[in-house]
């Protein structure tokens, strides 16, 4: 259960973001904004985190009592060379932080720092991660975490989806992508793989909840639902009238370690009682749409 | 009538029935508690704590039996047991210090040859480290079951003493005491009785982490974990009195403190106790099971529900609230308007901004959106459920316990939810 500094929501008086321009970022960027909350979005054209004076620069546009959320990654993180290269980015933030009466830094960062556990995964799970994108993640936490004093709360959303998404992951969004083409929907055997699947807008909820409380902690942003990709499949394409099929194809190597993953959302019930995650299915109808911005 | 003289310091729930016990089975008793207030009560055979049959044992053998709040009056008794409460924190930790300073005082004021047992939840090595006479000095395991202590206390099944050497003989009037209870008494080694007490725990906290762990099971798979216990309890290897019913982790505060005293113990030494740990994790996971469904099945539709909540205490027969499940989940509702009644816990021992107590079970119900039974108390089992029905403006009951008959629930177009079984669906009056 995170830590509310502020029981009341309140707004702070600025928040920068780095990453602003991503897909995730865009969306909490988006809803802070609808909020009425100030906020200064920083995409790589803005603030180059892989310039030499990154670090200065930062400090020059951080202000005490400012929230700094953190979404800047190089995502996913499959090689060697791009661990290394996620970790240099934050080097010049943990810097720039390290000395900032910051309000609170909130860091957006992945279920997958968790172990492969059968297990329904909680905030006080096992931080074991199985993939360099992962342990990237996990590296990070502890890069922010021992650079500031500041209330650090770090979201771990797991499978995020929604419109303007860049990535064409494995689920919801190559699904819909492959169904606006007119293509079959591949999955791969038969798909049964259950995993849990947050809309954006879900993620950038959370975000907002998180900043207006001030909240210190983790949270795992995740519904609690888990279906499988055959499931979500077939909701994608029932979208579409019945013009799309759902294919199975060869998986592309053996089946996965963890077949399943499950998330009990307790912690974040006590969090934010009052928030409700948006369905799967209302999700997807809303992923159609593209976000206004 | 026996002549030996008991004496018990701290009138607590195990003083005051281990008193009764004492008398019931013909000794005189000596009393002592050092607030005035419970030594009056108990001179008018009003004990403070709620157990089934206790004050009329307490006014049966009310002869035999003196109370008093001074600790000099120990000095004539031949045996005295400590039975004072060890207070626990949060996690469970015990804390010693109000022990330690009862027993200092108990044993300034006994008779030189007066022996001295512990009856409290200890940890192990707590009684050799004693500065008493170790042929003096004994520890007895208490097994206190509330709502049954009384017959527990005169019946136990077996005693555990823990001794300075389990092969001596007992001193005399000790041994008069305890064959009284005509069941085996087991001398053992101070820490492996001090270690026993918290073997049994440990096995009941096993069979309690197996039944919710097959419980949820049950409620995912469309299995009835009711219809499995018979079969589990006909089972020589399980038994009878297993405990195999499933609940919102384990409350009280005695379970806990064991787990943590061994998680304590193994850190200490470098054993390996991740099983205890596993207990604890499906302990707080179990606990929260009536906050899930509340957040699945009312609240995102209802962002002004009203909660009903019959029972507040930690379990039926008590007024003792220390780990229970009703206020943890009340906590967590800060938001939403409760209404509570329980037939023994005040509403005032509940924190929360929109906090309503009434003095009956309808005054819970009255325009509720969901209806949580969060203690079995047996009165509950009568309530009228058509008229619950009509009064609730919701169709949710969580009944984790099963105090209410599913049948007729379900029967009154109320859903239904409980533990180890799927929820069942309420009989909507337009399908009729």
């Amino acid at each position: 259960m995170m830590k509310h500094h502020c029981q009341r929501p309140e707004a702070p008086r600025r928040i920068v973001i780095l990453g602003a321009r991503g897909f995730i970022g865009g969306a909490i960027n988006a809803r802070l904004a609808a909020e009425g909350m100030s906020t200064v979005p920083l995409g790589r054209a803005e603030l180059d985190l892989t310039a030499t004076d990154a670090a200065s620069r930062l400090k020059s546009i951080l202000q005490p009592a400012d929230v700094l959320v953190v979404i800047s990654a190089v995502a996913p993180a499959k090689t060697v060379p791009m661990l290394i290269g996620n970790l240099h980015l934050l080097e010049p933030v943990c810097e720039a932080i390290s000395r900032l009466a910051l309000s609170q830094v909130v860091y957006v960062s992945s279920d997958a720092v968790y172990a492969d556990d059968s297990n329904p995964v909680t905030e006080n799970s096992y931080v074991a991660p199985s993939t360099i994108h992962g342990m990237m993640h996990s590296a990070r936490e502890m890069m922010l975490r021992s650079s500031t004093a500041a209330p650090l709360a770090i979201l771990r959303p797991t499978l995020a989806y929604g419109p303007e998404d860049p990535h064409n992951g494995y689920g919801p969004n190559r699904f819909r992508r492959q169904a606006e083409k007119g293509e079959p929907i591949n999955v791969f055997g038969e798909g049964e793989e259950q995993r849990d699947h947050v809309f954006v807008g879900d993620v950038a909820g959370i975000a907002s909840l998180s900043i207006a409380h001030r909240s210190e902690g983790i949270i795992n942003v995740a519904t609690g639902n888990s279906i499988s990709f055959r499931q979500v499949a077939d909701m994608v394409a029932a979208q579409y009238d019945g013009r799309v099929r759902v294919v199975s194809i060869p998986r592309p190597g053996p089946i996965p370690h963890l077949l399943h993953r499950f998330f009990d959302i307790t912690g974040c019930y006590k969090s934010f009682p009052q928030f409700s995650f948006t369905p799967l299915r209302a999700g997807l109808k809303l992923s159609m749409q593209p976000v206004p911005r | 009538m026996s002549g030996v003289l008991v004496g018990f310091a701290g009138m607590t729930h195990l003083g005051v029935n281990s008193a009764a016990a004492a008398l019931a089975h013909g000794f005189r008793v000596v009393g002592y508690d050092a607030d005035a207030g419970v030594i009056e009560g108990l001179r008018r055979a009003e004990p403070p704590v709620l157990e089934p049959g206790l004050p009329e044992m307490l006014r049966l053998h009310a002869s035999r039996a003196n109370y008093t709040a001074d600790v000099a009056e120990l000095l004539h008794c031949d045996l005295v047991y400590i039975v004072a409460d060890v207070p626990t924190d949060d996690a469970g930790k015990s804390d010693l210090a109000s022990i330690r300073r009862l027993i200092e005082a108990v044993s300034g004021a006994l008779a030189r040859s007066a022996i001295l047992v512990v009856l409290c939840q200890v940890p192990p090595g707590f009684t050799r480290d004693l500065p008493l006479p170790s042929e003096r000095l004994f520890y007895q395991v208490e097994t206190l079951v509330f709502g049954q202590a009384v017959e527990r206390a005169r019946h136990p099944e077996r005693i555990i003493l823990g001794c300075a050497d389990p092969s001596a003989a007992l001193p005399a009037a000790l041994a008069e005491f305890l064959s009284a209870f005509a069941c085996p008494i087991l001398p053992m080694r101070y820490e492996s009785a001090e270690l026993a007490k918290i073997a049994i725990n440990c096995c009941l906290v096993s069979s309690i982490s197996v039944a919710n762990t097959l419980a949820e099971l049950c409620e995912r798979l469309g299995a009835e974990w009711s219809e499995i216990v018979p079969a589990l309890k006909l089972d020589r290897r399980i038994g009878q009195h297993a405990y195999l019913a499933p609940g919102l982790g384990l409350a009280g505060g005695n379970l806990e403190r064991d787990l943590a005293t061994v998680l304590k113990i193994a850190g200490e030494t470098g054993a390996e106790a991740g099983l205890i740990s596993s207990f604890v994790r499906n302990s707080r996971h179990r606990r929260d099971w009536v906050l899930r469904v509340l957040h699945t099945e009312v609240l995102p539709s209802s962002s002004d529900a009203t909660i009903g909540i019959l029972g507040l205490a930690y379990k039926e027969n008590t007024a003792s609230t220390k780990n229970s499940p009703a206020l943890a989940l009340i906590e967590c509702l800060s938001n939403w308007k409760i209404q509570a009644y329980d037939p023994l816990v005040a509403g005032s021992s509940v924190s929360h901004p929109r906090f309503v107590s009434g003095a009956r079970p309808e005054d819970a119900v009255k325009r509720a959106d969901a209806l949580a039974v969060m203690t079995p108390w047996p009165q509950f089992r009568s309530l009228d459920l058509e008229a619950v029905a009509s009064a609730m403006r919701g169709r949710v009951v969580i009944d984790p316990y099963r105090t209410l008959e599913p049948g007729k629930v379900v029967g009154a177009g109320l859903d239904y939810f409980t533990l180890g079984a799927r929820p069942l669906r309420g009989k909507r009056r337009s399908d009729t």
